[in-house]
């Protein structure tokens, strides 16, 4: 079978299988930027057990693979006592990995603040709280628009992690296997995928740049 | 001076510091009445910046006791915060909010910090930016302002939480020699209106005509102070007259 033949048989699960993939990639984009958000805060609190359990967070869900993340959360967790969904299992783990990553890039972007700005925000009566709102944060995430970015398109590659586990409808790369199941359709299938991948990259990254050079501090 | 007299609102009693091995205040003890304009000079390396640090608690002390207002400076927190409010600061390196206009630089601190209504807020910050002379700047960002520009919006920053006290450390250090006398005209102007300051400067004639006292360091330690003109026509260690010379003659 041709890509062509593929889409006219498979054309309307595809749709289906793609929106799955965008709103996947969604939430766990923004999980994962809310939970690096605070996951960041931690590591740059006054307090320092708050610091360490903020690095060992990251340090933690950065160093393992997603998918070995995923066989945890699938077959451990039910040993504890904690029976979740197939969905809510991928969610979970690419939201936790992606926070990781979120958080060294705010801390990149934090680290471009520079101490001067803080002590300046300190000497007018800003509180911790104060400061984390109005200068560290906004300064970090409209300097690391482009990190973001890749980071953005990473989320949308790491859902195909939920070819893993048997999804209703399945995202871009199960989708593969459900129409590979069910006709002859070989490479085809792939190539149908990885087009709708590779779409949806090409234009976060065109988004991604436009934004950046909108928001983008001049220094 | 009768302004010597009065009851201090800067207070430092036998503070001392260290960085690590290095000794960098020792045993400073200063009085700063209300209204005073004292000038801290001495070679590089001598504390004073440190010393002007302390004043508002971006540099903690090991031993001794700060008071302001003849209260001892609180622990970080929301004490210091609101400590820190009557306190205005200029740093060398000015330090806007990169990403924040000229004008929501100023009225950050009254907004989040006094909480007065944003509308009142700015039209209070434009007054200020227009005293320093840079309020058709105000819709810019920091980085499309010059140094003396940027300088001006700090002080206006500083000034727009009506503080009680100003802390100069080295507010000149960064700038272009054209640069330097519109942000010292300025500072004229505040002393002149009777505002408490403590500059660290290397602005000699500013030290000479603006200051009420001289407080000369080196090594971590108060050498000497006095009123400008004995200081600088007649100093008397010889530290001073060592550094007097090193400066001159250019």
């Amino acid at each position: 079978m041709g890509v062509s033949e593929v889409f006219a048989e498979f054309g309307d699960v595809y749709l289906q299988s793609l929106l799955s993939t965008w709103l996947m990639t969604a939430v766990c984009f923004a999980g994962g930027l809310a939970l690096g958000i605070l996951a960041t805060v931690l590591r740059v609190s006054p307090i320092k057990p708050l610091r360490v359990a903020g690095d060992i967070y990251v340090q933690l869900f950065r160093n393992i693979p997603t998918v070995s993340l995923l066989v945890i959360f699938v077959y451990a967790l039910p040993y504890l006592g904690l029976m979740l969904s197939y969905r809510t299992c991928l969610l979970a783990c690419v939201i936790l990995v992606v926070s990781s990553f979120a958080s060294e890039n705010f801390m990149s972007g934090i680290n471009a603040i520079g101490a001067g700005q803080i002590e300046a925000a300190r000497s007018i009566g800003l509180s911790f709280v104060q400061i984390i709102r109005l200068i560290v944060i906004p300064q970090s995430l409209r300097t690391t628009v482009l990190p973001m970015t890749n980071l953005l398109i990473a989320t949308l590659l790491t859902t195909a992690m939920g070819s893993q586990v048997p999804l209703t409808p399945p995202e871009l790369t199960g989708m593969v296997n459900y129409v590979n199941s069910r006709s002859v359709a070989g490479i085809s299938a792939f190539v149908l995928s990885a087009i709708c991948y590779a779409g949806t990259s090409v234009v976060i990254g065109f988004l991604g740049n436009k934004l950046d050079e909108k928001v983008r501090i001049v220094r | 001076m009768s302004i010597q007299t009065s009851m201090p609102i800067i207070s430092m009693r036998h503070v001392d510091k260290h960085f690590g091995q290095l000794h960098v205040l020792r045993d400073i003890n200063l009085d700063v009445a209300k209204g005073e304009v004292v000038v801290l000079i001495g070679p590089s390396g001598s504390g004073k910046s440190t010393l002007c640090r302390t004043i508002n608690r971006l540099e903690t002390i090991d031993s001794g006791e700060i008071l302001f207002e003849g209260k001892p400076l609180p622990q970080e927190g929301k004490e210091l915060a609101a400590m820190r409010a009557e306190i205005g600061m200029v740093f060398q390196s000015f330090n806007l909010f990169a990403h924040k206009t000229i004008l929501d630089n100023v009225t950050m601190g009254p907004v989040e910090v006094l909480h007065r209504p944003r509308k009142e807020a700015e039209a209070e910050a434009m007054e200020l930016l227009d005293r320093v002379g840079v309020a058709a700047q105000a819709h810019k960002v920091p980085a499309q302002l010059s140094g003396g520009q940027q300088q001006r919006v700090a002080i206006a920053r500083s000034l727009a939480m009506h503080p009680k006290a100003m802390l100069f450390d080295e507010p000149t250090s960064a700038l272009d020699p054209e640069m330097i006398n519109e942000v010292l005209d300025v500072m004229v102007e505040l002393a002149g209106m009777g505002m408490t300051m403590v500059v660290v400067t290397h602005e000699m004639n500013f030290a000479r005509r603006v200051s009420n006292r001289v407080v000369f360091m080196a090594d971590g330690q108060i050498v000497e102070q006095n009123t400008p003109d004995e200081f600088f026509d007649h100093p008397k260690s010889e530290r001073a007259k060592d550094f007097l010379d090193s400066i001159k003659g250019h």
